[in-house]
């Protein structure tokens, strides 16, 4: 059993696990439309560009910069108040598209849009992997 | 317009807001609907038509087919239900199909009302710690896993806006001023007992998640609201009110998941409800007097005006700036105090319309705007995630 107290993703459809297994693997993967080339984050039944259904689990760089963010300083739960303050990110992928995840690795006083950040792996228990940012260098 | 025009707000009845943690929810909800049926000179005999949530008692099948069950209660059949789902804005877009409702003949008298009270383990909870965990998950496992909140959510809006226009604290603050200073003129609001707000002091309250302070952010309460919703021309029969008429709407449902809209200060969805609910009206955003835009956090005011067309995008802060939105400003907008001060419960869009339906008809005491005439809602549903605009007119 974990102690790990914060929430873990629930509801996951199966159609989403390959980019959880690429976290576990610590190379994350997103999926890609085999038709336009659009990448597809989080994991979507159709693309919302083309419309194909077909798409394929693709690696990317995991490199990007801080397109927008937020130092939280009152937490959901008393869990993620141990936490305190700590940074959550939106960061536009060198790919092109957005995802979303803690900042760790600097002071959260430091964090600035624009910044290039990169995506770091936190086993956080032995089912679930969660993928953050970190400063580049 | 036409149709929808010939439909009118009769009755609205707004309970005690705060902490109904010893009351139920059917309580409050046949409150607010007796109130608003005595408001609009009816009687809950006369109600053939739901729209949203009914009264709720021992669980089962009452949720699911709310009208039924408040059809058991009247002891007579209930013509027509429907329930729309846009969030906070769900009690604008229920406007539209009590509207539809009436002017097809498939009911009469139409009641839509929203009801928090008891000691509910969720959203409506009135303990703000299980209300703040519960909502948290509402941004999905993709992000509620990092530890994200409501105020988190709208915090990223906020700092990007700034970093895009220069959007700052103080203009934010300023909302929350004008808001509170409503609050303060009406005797039902959760925050007007507080007094005035001063922009420092809205500054200087507890940073929740940067940008966004303490009194940036919405009050966290129970309460009930309800609106009865008829023919205009019985309104005007019945004589104790100016009616007030559905003019124009318009909805725009854009995304769930933040990362999937192409920015995060400009929500197109938005624009596209309240362009369709000014074409159907045929007016212009100059000839409206008084709004009601959601305002969760002091930032969703700020670009739901710039989004609805009020001014340019980015030019929000300006806007808003020493009073725009205040009685008596540019705009007056949120006039009771809002979700931030003066209720925040449940299907709380309800409040946003009875506020601007009692600025309408003059009836808004010391609260009022001066011949207001045209009032314009943009509700908002989640993070801008989905909107409806409403345009009415007293009559």
């Amino acid at each position: 059993m974990s102690d790990y107290r914060r929430f873990l993703p629930e509801g996951i459809p199966a159609a989403h696990m390959p980019f959880w297994e690429s976290l576990k693997e610590h190379a994350v993967q997103v999926q890609r439309c085999d038709r336009c080339a659009t990448f597809r984050y989080i994991p979507k039944d159709i693309c919302p560009k083309c419309h194909s259904d077909l798409a394929s689990w693709t690696a990317i760089s995991g490199r990007g910069e801080v397109y927008t963010y937020t130092i939280v300083r009152r937490a959901p739960t008393p869990a993620y108040q141990e936490d305190v303050p700590y940074v959550l990110a939106h960061v536009t992928m060198e790919e092109g598209f957005r995802m979303a995840a803690r900042l760790t690795g600097t002071d959260s006083e430091r964090v600035r849009i624009g910044m290039p950040v990169q995506i770091a792996y936190e086993d956080v228990t032995p089912e679930w992997t969660l993928f953050i940012f970190q400063p580049v260098g | 317009m036409g149709e929808l025009a010939s439909v009118a707000v009769a009755g609205v009845h707004t309970t005690e807001q705060g902490d109904l943690s010893e009351r139920t929810q059917s309580d409050v909800w046949w409150e607010a609907v007796r109130g608003a049926c005595e408001d609009a000179g009816l009687t809950a005999g006369d109600i053939d038509g739901l729209v949203g949530e009914g009264p709720q008692g021992v669980p089962g099948l009452r949720e699911t087919m709310p009208a039924a069950g408040l059809a058991e209660q009247l002891g007579q059949p209930v013509r027509f239900h429907a329930r729309s789902s846009v969030g906070a804005a769900s009690t604008a877009s229920g406007l539209n199909l009590a509207a539809y409702a009436v002017s097809h003949g498939l009911a009469e008298v139409v009641v839509i009302a929203s009801a928090v009270a008891g000691k509910s383990a969720g959203y409506a909870s009135a303990n703000r710690d299980v209300a703040v965990a519960h909502m948290s998950k509402l941004s999905g496992p993709y992000e509620y896993v990092y530890g994200t909140t409501r105020v988190s959510d709208y915090a990223l809006l906020a700092m990007r806006h700034m970093y895009e226009y220069g959007t700052t604290s103080q203009q934010l603050a300023d909302i929350a001023v004008s808001q509170r200073l409503g609050a303060t003129l009406h005797p039902a609001s959760v925050h007007g007992h507080r007094g005035e707000l001063s922009a420092a002091e809205v500054m200087s309250s507890r940073m929740v998640a940067d940008p966004l302070h303490l009194l940036d952010c919405c009050s966290i309460n129970q309460g009930g609201g309800a609106i009865i919703v008829t023919r205009a021309s019985d309104v005007a029969a019945i004589g104790r009110h100016v009616p007030v008429v559905l003019l124009g709407y318009g909805e725009g449902h854009s995304h769930i998941d933040a990362n999937a809209v192409k920015s995060m200060t400009t929500f197109p969805a938005a624009r596209s409800a309240a362009d369709t609910a000014f074409d159907m009206a045929g007016l212009s955003r100059d000839e409206i007097d008084v709004a009601g835009v959601g305002d969760h956090f002091t930032i969703g005011v700020l670009i739901g005006l710039e989004d609805a067309g009020f001014c340019p995008k980015g030019e929000g802060g300006s806007f808003v700036e020493k009073g725009g939105t205040a009685i008596g400003g540019r705009l007056p907008t949120n006039t009771s105090g809002g979700f931030l001060s003066f209720s925040h419960a449940g299907q709380c869009g309800i409040f946003t319309l009875i506020e601007v339906v009692e600025q309408l008809r003059h009836e808004a005491g010391p609260r009022q705007v001066d011949d207001a005439g045209l009032g314009f809602i943009s509700g908002v549903g989640g993070v801008q995630q989905a909107h409806s605009a409403l345009i009415l007119g007293r009559a």
